[in-house]
This record gives structure tokens, C-alpha cells and sequence, in this order.
């Protein structure tokens, strides 16, 4: 079975985010890089699987030279080779482009990918990959087993879970429980070293959107601790200071 | 919970502070880089996230016990090894054809500092085997390597040192555990009793094997007649009793999680140990294996204060209490406490210890591992430099992160001293580390009794050199040169205390030596001043390089003229009673307290 896996490369969750040039660029000042959250658990499903059936367990990202330290963790987690779109994705639609076209040539069985990306959060790649391909696109599954040539898994909804089947090839959008991320051993980190990292070059420039600013949430404010007996001062701050009241 | 430390900071100290990134420039290490590194970081902050943590103050409560004769331990511990093993940290640093990954060393403690600083207990158990085995690997033969490391590496077999003893502590010239021949060459029953022994029994694995300090019957009195054992628990290869019972456990402090066992070896004269290497060397062994263990425990240290100081820093930036000196409208809201000066010192206190003590310790753990790759002189020049270096990075850092870690509960007020809050167990899991691997009395003797006037002082030189190079590097820095002006006057004080002190050494050993636990401070307030120097540099670099923050920047900065206005003051304070001639401590008699 031939399985790829596209992963975003962002900051990791506990950096502190800020934007400089008028708020329209991401400072990237000593922020640490990741696997996307849910990219993760998708890659560690698509481990076990390659694993149990066999095949090549390909990951993909689209962006520049910078994301390849991210690549090659997924390679070290036990991804076979990696493949780097040299582009910056630009938005939603440039990066399902980019991975529909590569997908078609490489006949993958199963492409499965993050429910959602942590630093826009769009969770719309999924689905427009599976239109570019004219695949079924499932997301978020959170859980996925293959049986032959189809696949049934669970999906989130709202109050509860929906199963499904289909046949291969398909694209999910994972999230977890659908497998445990997985931490890369020693010998996984110095073989990854030496596994192919290969770059390619986009096929097109369209985007759909452009950004034009970015804007953080307000500042958090500070905890008041209040006396569990002290009703009153609780209904005060919380008419007075907080306005929920 | 917040973060137990500070990702940014870590890497900065590896790769801005520490010249890590050169070591691929040699062939041991020449399969590595940053890229490496990273990974190797980050699989140790997942594992750390999701395996130690959550088991933190969990395993405080639960202690194990000694049931029918075996320490049951929290069945997390089990799987917590496993990951060790399988994950392959126990061997990193070891060859290829070892099965590890030739890691360096200041790499596997960057990994183990964030075990540490996420749940200590549970760093221990790998720490010991990985120092048990590179005993065995180092000075034991084809067999007892053969038979014994692949499971140690593997994390199925425990390992430990066995060296304390009833009357052998300190001072294990006096340790009386016997090793008779058996007529097999390298095979002898042992019998004795050992005490305080880390991880000496426990459920989480098959086999304990005990690193064993011993005497064969015969051997000459002293230091020199202590031979080295490996005496596994259970026998090979069929795994039966090896005459090695658990006698009892011990209720301890902190790190509750990793027990300490009173073992019985030879109770009923069927206990077979297997010699390591040659006889009466076993001290020399051990000692030659001293140093990664001793910087080791600096860094347990270091790793258990920042887990306190990021604690605490935390709180003070939730805690509203008080307003500012001069507000006097009582309708205004309270600040936080973080706003108080008094409450920024002491986090400042605790940021410019940990920070410094990691500065300090990867330092040498970059030493070893050019010891390790070097030849010749360089290699002799970089031995002697941590061998020196080698009392200070244990000591101050464990004495210093008892003090920071109570300012960390002093930083809580109330809440620091209840068990609601993580301050108070760190603040007694950090008292072990002045206590173990040689205490801090035995480390100052260690320092001025030896260190320091060895090969005619030759380390101490190596370390005066270091520190002039460091200032003049940092005279380059217009705004470095407030530092550079201090540290060098303290560089010369350094000198004239040293140099008063050992001309001492022979007209009065008593007097030169009475002290020696307050001359290890003095040399270590300035060994850290001459850290936070460097870091000042690389923090200039870095930043100059977009590699860093403003924020970052500025407050590390402000940490290093925090420990030069506050800690390195202290050193007059030594130099005058260390320069004193009066002695009541040795005035003082037992019969007058
Ligand atoms: C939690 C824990 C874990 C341990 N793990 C191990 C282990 O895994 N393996 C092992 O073998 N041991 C272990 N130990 C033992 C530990 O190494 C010893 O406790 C330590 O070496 C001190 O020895 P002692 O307890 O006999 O103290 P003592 O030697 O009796 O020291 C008492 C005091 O006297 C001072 N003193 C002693 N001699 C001198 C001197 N010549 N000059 C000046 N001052 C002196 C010491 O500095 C100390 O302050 C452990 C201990 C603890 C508490």
C-alpha cells in the first residue's frame, strides 16, 4: 500500500506569537517549529498501517528550505521518504494544488493528512484535495482501519460519531484518538539522516486569498483568587470588572 | 501545570552559548548536527510531556514499599523504563557497534535535564544503568559485556553502584565487603552489606545488577585493596536467586518515586560476583567514571531548580497581591506580585543560578566530550580543565538550587508550603544532591586538597586562562565592559585567596584544609560570574544574528547584572575569613557545644 501523509510545519504550542511589519508578517524571532498537532496523529496512524500491510509511507509538506528539520522528524517517526513542495503556501488552495498534483503522479492508496492546521486553522485542504482528485474526503476521523481494498472509520459530529465506509484510494482529515503520537527512537532520529528528502518544484501560483493583517486576541488577564464564602465580592467583579453580569 | 523549562533557553545554551555544533567536526560525532539534536530535544520533551509529568506528584504520595521481600514501585514505572530502553537513551552516547548512536554527552544531559526537571524520580532508574553498564563496558571483559549490557541497554535490567556501607560512606577507604575466590577465574562470593542503594531492588524489571566495591580477602589495607564486581540479583543464565536480599527500605525526603534499598549480599554464602577488570582497582575505576556521574548530578540539580523556578515564576505573574510602594488608594486593583521588586529578586535569584548552573554544566559536559575525541596535549588540557571544573559543577549547583528552590516556595507564600502546589516538592527533592555522590565537604577537599594543586596547579591556571580569554572576547562589547572590569578584579582576588591558601598547605594542612567547603563557593561564585560573561557574549551574538528575542535578550541580560549586583558580591565576604587567620571551628571542641 503506498501511503502519503502531508504535514504543516508550525510553531510549536507553546510559543509566544507576535507579527511585525504592520502586523502582516509572522515573527518567526526564536520560535520553535513542529509536526502540526494533527498532522502528528495522522502519521502515526499511517505508521501503524504501513506497517501492518506493508508498502511506502511517503511525507509531504509545501514550503521552504526552513521545513525540512520538520520533515526529517517525520522520517525519524518512521516515515520512508519525504517530499518538499519549495514554495510558501500561500493559502489553502495553493497547498491542496500542489499536493493533488503530486498525489495524482504517485498514485497513492491513502492520503491522509491533519484535521486542521494549528496556525491558520483553515481545515479546508483536506476537502479540496479530494475535489482536485475526484476522491472521497472524510474528515475528522478519528478513527481508520483497512480491510482489502476499503476502509472503515469513525468520524466526529456533532454529540456523537458517524462510521463510515469507503474504498480506497480516498483522503482523510485525522485527529485523535485514531492513534497515539508516536516519539522517535534513537535509531529512528540517526536514520533519518540518510533517507531521501526530495525537493520538487510548484506546477502553479494560483491562490485564492491573499492576508492582509493579522490581529492577537487581547492580553489575558490576571486570576483573582476569592474566598469560596465571599459570595458577594464575586458577584461584585464579576458586575463591575468582568461585565457578565 | 506551566511549562518545567524553557525550551529557548536550553537551545540557546547548546547552540549559541556552547560550541556543541563543532563536535561533528570529529569523527566520532561526525553523523551529527543540529537537525539531529532537535529531534533528539524534542523526542525527550514528548516523552517527558507525556510519560514523567503527569506522574509528578503522584509518585510523592504513592512511595514504594517493600512487600515479601521485593520494593513494589508505581506501576507506571514499568512502561516509563520500557520507553527508556527501547527509545534507546540508555546507550546513546555508546558505538555503533555497541548498539548506541555515538551521541555526545552534552547532548544525552540536555535529554536527561528534561527528564529531570519533569519528574527526577523517575530519571534516576535510566541514569544508573546507563553509568553501571558504561562501567562494564569500559573495564570489564568480552563476557561480562556480553552477558550483561544488552539487557541493561534495553531497559529490562536494572543497574546500580554499590558502594555505601554501615561505616563506609564518605570515606570508603573503610568499606569492608568481602569478595573470597571461588578457584573460577574471576568469580568470587561476596559477602557483605550495603546501604542507600539507588534502585537496589525494585518490580519494574527481571534483573538488578549491582556495580559492587569490595575487598578480596587479603588485599592490602586502604583505598588500594577495593576491587570492582558486577553481582547481579538473579544468577546466569538460568536467572536463580543470587543470594542478594533486600533487607530494607528507606523513607526518604524527596524524589520518593525511586526507592533506596539496605541490601544483604552473601547471607547464606551463596552470593557469586564476577570480577571487573583487574583487583584492587575498583576505586580507580569508579573514579575515572566520576566525572559524567558528578556533572550528572549537578545537572539533576539544575533541572529540579528551573522546574521550581518556572513554578514560581508562574504564580507571580497570576497572584495578585499588594499594590506598588507609594500607592495609597485602596479602591485601586491589587498588582500582581510579579510587580514587587522583592518578589523579582527572588526570581531573579533563581533564574541566575539555574541559568548559570547550566551554562556551567553543559560547559563540561562539551569537556568530556573533547576529552573524549581529542588527542595529546589538547586532550590533556581539556581533561585537567574538568577535572577541576568537576567539584564546582556538582557542588554549587546542588547546594545553591536548595536555596532556590525555597525561594521558589517563598515566591507561593502560603500556598508554597502546602501540597497544593509542586514548590515545596521540589524544594525537598533538590536536597539530596549535596548529599550524594560525595558530599559537598568531601567536594571542597576534593577542590583545594587536591584539585587545585595537582601538576602545580595546572587546572586552576587552565581555568584563569579560560576567564582572560572570556574577557577579552567580551571587551569587544561596549556594554560588557561594567562585567569585564569586575570579574577581572574578581579574577585577581581569585589568585591572591588561592595563592595565601596553599602556601599553607604544608606548614599547617589542618588550617589550609578547615575551610575548603567555603573556598569551593568562593571558586565557584566566580566560575558562574565568568559563565553568565560568556552567555552575555553569545547573548550579543545571537541577537546581533536575529537568533533571539528583544524580550529573551533583555531579561538574560538583566540576570547576569542581577548575579554580578548580588551573588558575586559574596566572594569578599569569603575572601576575608578565608584570608583570616582565626580558626574556631577548629578552636571548638566537642565536649563545648
Ligand atoms: C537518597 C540517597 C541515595 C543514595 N544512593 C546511593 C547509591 O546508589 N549507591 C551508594 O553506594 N550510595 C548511595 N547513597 C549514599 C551516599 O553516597 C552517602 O550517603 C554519602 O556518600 C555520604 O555518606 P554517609 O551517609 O555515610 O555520610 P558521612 O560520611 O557519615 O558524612 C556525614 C557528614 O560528615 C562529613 N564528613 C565525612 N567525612 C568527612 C571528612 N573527612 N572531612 C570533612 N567532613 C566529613 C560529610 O560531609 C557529612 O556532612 C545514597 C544516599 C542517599 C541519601
Amino acid at each position: 500500500m503506498k501511503i502519503l501523509v502531508c504535514i504543516t510545519h508550525v510553531p510549536d504550542t507553546t510559543s509566544k506569537i507576535q507579527f511585525t511589519d504592520n502586523n502582516t508578517k509572522f515573527d518567526k524571532t526564536g520560535v520553535q517549529f513542529i509536526i502540526g498537532p494533527y498532522d502528528d496523529y495522522a502519521l502515526a496512524r499511517a505508521v501503524e498501517l504501513r506497517d501492518q500491510t506493508g508498502g511506502e509511507l511517503t511525507v509531504l509538506n509545501v514550503g521552504e528550505a526552513e521545513t525540512e528539520p520538520t520533515l526529517r522528524k517525520a522520517l525519524a517517526i518512521g516515515a520512508d521518504k519525504a517530499i518538499r513542495v519549495n514554495a510558501f503556501p500561500k493559502d489553502a488552495y495553493f497547498v491542496a494544488l500542489q499536493i493533488a498534483h503530486y498525489a495524482k503522479e504517485g498514485a497513492y492508496d491513502l492520503i491522509l493528512m491533519g484535521r486542521e492546521s494549528i496556525d491558520f486553522n483553515g481545515g479546508m485542504v483536506h476537502g479540496m484535495v479530494g475535489e482536485l482528485l475526484g476522491m472521497p474526503s472524510i474528515s475528522p476521523v478519528m478513527k481508520l482501519d483497512i480491510e482489502g481494498q476499503s476502509a472503515k472509520m469513525a468520524r466526529e459530529i456533532e454529540g456523537g460519531k458517524e462510521y463510515i465506509e469507503v474504498d480506497l484510494p480516498f483522503i482523510a482529515g485525522c485527529q485523535e484518538p485514531i492513534a497515539e503520537w508516536k516519539i522517535p527512537n534513537m535509531r529512528g532520529i540517526m536514520s533519518a539522516r540518510t533517507k531521501p528528502l526530495d525537493v520538487v518544484e510548484t506546477i502553479s501560483d494560483e491562490t485564492f486569498s491573499q492576508v492582509n493583517a493579522f490581529q492577537l486576541p487581547p492580553a489575558k488577564g490576571a486570576v483573582q483568587l476569592i474566598d469560596k464564602d465571599n459570595v458577594e465580592e464575586l458577584v461584585r467583579l464579576l458586575k463591575n470588572e468582568a461585565k457578565i453580569l | 501545570m506551566s511549562s518545567f523549562y524553557s525550551k529557548k533557553d536550553l537551545r540557546f545554551q547548546l547552540f549559541q552559548n556552547n560550541p556543541v555544533l563543532t563536535l561533528s567536526q570529529y569523527s566520532y560525532f561526525k553523523d551529527h548536527g543540529k537537525e539531529t539534536y532537535e529531534m533528539i530535544l524534542d523526542a525527550a520533551d514528548k516523552i517527558a510531556n507525556a510519560s514523567l509529568l503527569p506522574y509528578l506528584s503522584e509518585m510523592d504520595r504513592k512511595e514504594p514499599v517493600l512487600e515479601n521481600g521485593k520494593i513494589r514501585l508505581h506501576p507506571a514505572m514499568k512502561k516509563i523504563l520500557r520507553q527508556f530502553g527501547e527509545g534507546g537513551w540508555i546507550n546513546a552516547p555508546y558505538t555503533y557497534e555497541e548498539g548506541g548512536q555515538q551521541i555526545p554527552q552534552v547532548i544525552q544531559l540536555a535529554a536527561g535535564f528534561i527528564f529531570q526537571a519533569a519528574n527526577y524520580s523517575t530519571s534516576v532508574f535510566p541514569f544508573l544503568t546507563s553509568g553501571a553498564a558504561n562501567l562494564i563496558r569500559t573495564f570489564g571483559s568480552k563476557t561480562l559485556i556480553d552477558n550483561f549490557t544488552p539487557k541493561m541497554y534495553s531497559g529490562e535490567w536494572q543497574g546500580t553502584m554499590a558502594l555505601t556501607e554501615p561505616d563506609a560512606g564518605s570515606s570508603l577507604t573503610d568499606l569492608s565487603t568481602q569478595a573470597t575466590p571461588t578457584g573460577e577465574e574471576g568469580v568470587y562470593q561476596i559477602k557483605g552489606q550495603k546501604i542507600y542503594i539507588s534502585c537496589g531492588d525494585h518490580d519494574a524489571c527481571t534483573n538488578v545488577v549491582h556495580l559492587l566495591l569490595a575487598r578480596i580477602k587479603g588485599a592490602p589495607a586502604g583505598t588500594k585493596g577495593i576491587s570492582l564486581f558486577v553481582v547481579p540479583q538473579k544468577r546466569l543464565p538460568d536467572l536463580r536467586s543470587n543470594d542478594v536480599l533486600t533487607e530494607g527500605i528507606y523513607h526518604k525526603m524527596g524524589y520518593k518515586g525511586a526507592p533506596i534499598a539496605h541490601l544483604m549480599f552473601g547471607s547464606h554464602d551463596n552470593c557469586l560476583g564476577y570480577l571487573v577488570g583487574e583487583p584492587h582497582k575498583g576505586l580507580s575505576y569508579m573514579f575515572q567514571m566520576m566525572n559524567e556521574a558528578r556533572i550528572g548530578v549537578g545537572m539533576n540539580a539544575t533541572a529540579i531548580g528551573t522546574a521550581a523556578y518556572q513554578a514560581s515564576l508562574a504564580y507571580a505573574k497570576e497572584r495578585p497581591q499588594g499594590r506598588k510602594v507609594g500607592e495609597k488608594d485602596p479602591a485601586r486593583p491589587q498588582e500582581l506580585i510579579i510587580a514587587h521588586a522583592d518578589v523579582k529578586r527572588m526570581l531573579l535569584f533563581q533564574k541566575s543560578i539555574v541559568e548559570g548552573s547550566l551554562s556551567l554544566i553543559l560547559y563540561c559536559a562539551y569537556l568530556s566530550d573533547l576529552v573524549h575525541v581529542q588527542k595529546g596535549q589538547e586532550r590533556e588540557a581539556s581533561r585537567t580543565l574538568l577535572d577541576l571544573l568537576t567539584p564546582i559543577a556538582k557542588s554549587y549547583p546542588s547546594e545553591m538550587c536548595c536555596l532556590t528552590t525555597s525561594a521558589a516556595v517563598q515566591v507561593l507564600g502560603g500556598a508554597g508550603y502546602t501540597t497544593d502546589f509542586p514548590a515545596e516538592q521540589y524544594y525537598r527533592e533538590a536536597r539530596i544532591h549535596p548529599i550524594h555522590e560525595g558530599t559537598t565537604g568531601i567536594h571542597g577537599l576534593d577542590l583545594l586538597g587536591r584539585k587545585v594543586i595537582i601538576q602545580d596547579g595546572m587546572g586552576f591556571t587552565l581555568l584563569m586562562k579560560a576567564v582572560g580569554s572570556t574577557i577579552r572576547e567580551a571587551n569587544v562589547h561596549e556594554s560588557l565592559k561594567r562585567y569585564t572590569e569586575v570579574l577581572s578584579h574578581y579574577q585577581e582576588l581569585s589568585q591572591k585567596v588561592t595563592l595565601k591558601l596553599v602556601e599553607k598547605a604544608r606548614e599547617n594542612p589542618e588550617e589550609f584544609l578547615a575551610d575548603a567547603t567555603l573556598y569551593l563557593e568562593f571558586l565557584s561564585i566566580f566560575t558562574l560570574a565568568w559563565q553568565w560573561l560568556r552567555q552575555g557574549i553569545s547573548l550579543k551574538e545571537a541577537k546581533e544574528n536575529g537568533q533571539i528575542g528583544e524580550a529573551f535578550y533583555l531579561g538574560k541580560m538583566t540576570t547576569l547584572e542581577y548575579f554580578y549586583e548580588y551573588e558575586l558580591v559574596k566572594m569578599k565576604a569569603l575572601a576575608e575569613k578565608l584570608t583570616s587567620s582565626h580558626f574556631p571551628t577548629i578552636k571548638m571542641k566537642a565536649e563545648w557545644f
